[in-house]
């Protein structure tokens, strides 16, 4: 089954949504405003892995200054106040929150992996066999940000770890 | 950005005329608020252009995009609970005695936006009415945008995560892709219609309590009144009003007179009403 | 007065940083674990059990319904009122979880009020603490 038919581009787009709803903009100000703009560039990036039932990544991507705007609200600290490591944890926990949000919605027996995030642009990351299939792009508080959903083509098996 | 005056004289006149909604000074911000999201869906780069645009052109989707986003109620499941606890603790029980002979109950949620309220009602009697019992809930709202979203019965991950017991989620709601849908079996119970209270009600059988909860503070004093006298036609002699918190009849029709419900209070008719007097107050 | 006490198991630091404010803001002294074997570990130690706990799922050690499990067969935490706080929102996740004994149920992404409410719900919220 295609996961196009099970999580299209109106689901993530929700997803994302409910995201700043609850994290990066409670009070309903400062939305994530859409560029459609599939090539605007990243400073940093963090993604989950989705294996088993389906293969893929879900992928955060941002300006650094995103990234520690989002660190801010997440964490209800001032921009000042924003540690390297914020920053890391909530672009994890938010790879995190919309990757298991997209696995709920794929067939039973998908995993999850643990956040990896990397302070470099999402165009340094490889995803090897894996084709961006969706994708959520936009401007918020000025800067880019970016999730996006990836499928591996061809099953590979994940040796070791 | 604010709006301007002329475009809040503009917005209050539109809602007033169409919609009987009454937008008191000061709620600029609030007007602003909710505009933004319809600005930014027909393409405006703000909400004054769209507003600039809409005075030039009249465009009666566009009218009725900013009624729906200014009458539409920020809605949850349970709201405000204490209501709820009412029906389960009091107002039932004394039900479930007074209608032993017809074994069903009828409930209105007037105003009933997304339609949280209505399926908080039908899980309340779902939970609460012995075997044997039946119910119909209706749910009427002046948006045929919400009457529809109310109908689909389907509700966002944030949506059910507040209000709602996990047990009453997995036990009513089941999982539609993204969204969680109101099982059938609730669902059967519950009928959404379009339906203006500022016009003369379409005939309805009588209910036996009726949820009128904060839709009244959109109208001015001759308007409440209206729509208080028109519900207290269609409400059994014995049967409740439920205001929202900060609501009262007091001092706009005395043809209620208030009763503890629970924690909260409720309105019954007084019996000068319910014998049919001519009398109005 | 002793305060409640708030036990926040997330292996999520930026997670576990939410839920210790929003337990703060309702007057819990807040209790930290990355995951379920830290948080066994840490009510041995404590002389007083947490009357809450939020929980992950997903965790390494010992995952959020391990832990769950763990307590309800534990005479010595009965008390304690354990909430599941995750993205896992399979239907038959959330029944598993509340079959094994969680009390209740929030999927991530959450908002603040929808967490008071949860917690109000279980009648751990002062009245007049959320606003």
């Amino acid at each position: 089954m295609s996961v196009e038919v099970e999580v299209n581009e109106s689901d993530l787009a929700e997803m994302v949504e409910q995201v700043w709803e609850s994290y990066l903009d409670p009070e309903g100000i400062s939305p994530l405003i859409p560029t459609y703009d599939e090539n605007q560039p990243s400073e940093v990036h963090s993604s989950v892995s989705i294996t088993g039932s389906w293969s893929g990544h879900v992928v955060f991507a941002s300006s650094l200054a995103a990234a520690q705007r989002a660190a801010a609200a997440f964490l209800a600290m001032e921009l000042d106040e924003v540690s390297e490591d914020d920053i890391s944890d909530t672009l994890g926990e938010l790879a995190n929150i919309v990757g298991g949000n997209v696995k709920a919605m794929l067939p039973s027996g998908a995993q999850l992996s643990l956040p990896q995030v990397v302070l470099a642009p999402e165009s340094s990351a490889r995803y090897p066999n894996a084709t961006r299939i969706s994708g959520v792009y936009g401007i918020w508080e000025e800067e880019p940000v970016s999730i996006s959903m990836w499928h591996s083509s061809a099953d590979h098996k994940e040796e070791g770890e | 950005m604010t709006l301007s005056q002329a475009d809040f004289n503009f917005v209050s006149t539109l809602v007033r005329r169409e919609a009987s909604i009454v937008l008191a000074p000061g709620k600029e911000y609030l007007v602003e608020a909710r505009l933004i999201p319809v600005a930014r869906a027909v393409g405006a780069a703000n909400v004054a252009e769209f507003l600039a645009d809409l005075q030039r052109r009249p465009n009666p989707q566009h009218q009725r995009k900013i009624i729906d986003a200014l009458t539409t109620n920020e809605t949850s499941f349970f709201r405000d609970r204490e209501p709820f606890s009412a029906l389960t603790d009091v107002v039932l029980p004394e039900l479930i005695k007074s209608r032993a002979s017809v074994r069903k109950l009828r409930f209105w949620s007037a105003a009933s936006s997304s339609g949280q309220e209505a399926f908080s009602l039908a899980i309340t009697l779902q939970e609460n009415l012995p075997a044997g019992w039946s119910y119909e809930i209706m749910g009427t709202d002046i948006s045929t945008a919400m009457v529809e979203r109310a109908t689909k019965g389907e509700y966002s991950q944030v949506e059910v995560n507040r209000g709602l017991a996990a047990t009453q989620l997995v036990q009513y709601f089941e999982r539609a892709g993204a969204h969680w849908r109101v099982i059938p079996a609730l669902r059967r119970n519950v009928t959404f219609k379009h339906m203006s209270l500022t016009a003369p009600f379409p005939p309805m059988q009588p209910f036996d309590v009726i949820f009128l909860r904060n839709v009244l503070i959109y109208f001015d004093v001759a308007t409440k009144r209206q729509v208080l006298q028109n519900a207290a036609k269609i409400l059994r002699p014995d049967g409740l009003l439920f205001l929202g918190a900060a609501e009262t009849t007091i001092g706009i029709d005395d043809n209620y007179e208030r009763v503890a419900a629970g924690r909260t209070s409720a309105y019954r008719t007084r019996n000068a009403v319910a014998a049919g007097a001519a009398r109005r107050g | 007065m002793t305060p409640m006490r708030a036990m926040v198991i997330d292996d999520s630091r930026a997670m576990r940083m939410i839920l210790k404010r929003i337990v703060t803001k309702l007057n819990f002294e807040a209790v930290e674990a990355g995951d379920g074997q830290e948080a066994m570990d840490r009510l041995a130690e404590l002389t007083e059990v947490p009357e809450l706990a939020l929980i992950d799922w997903n965790m390494p050690n010992m995952n959020g319904l391990e832990f769950v499990t763990k307590v309800r067969a534990d005479p010595r935490l009965r008390e304690m009122t354990l909430v599941m706080v995750t993205t896992e929102s399979e239907q038959s996740q959330i029944v598993r979880a509340l079959a094994a004994g969680a009390h209740e149920y929030v999927i991530k992404p959450f908002t603040e009020g929808a967490m008071i409410e949860k917690l109000a719900l279980l009648g751990l919220v002062p009245t007049g603490a959320n606003s």
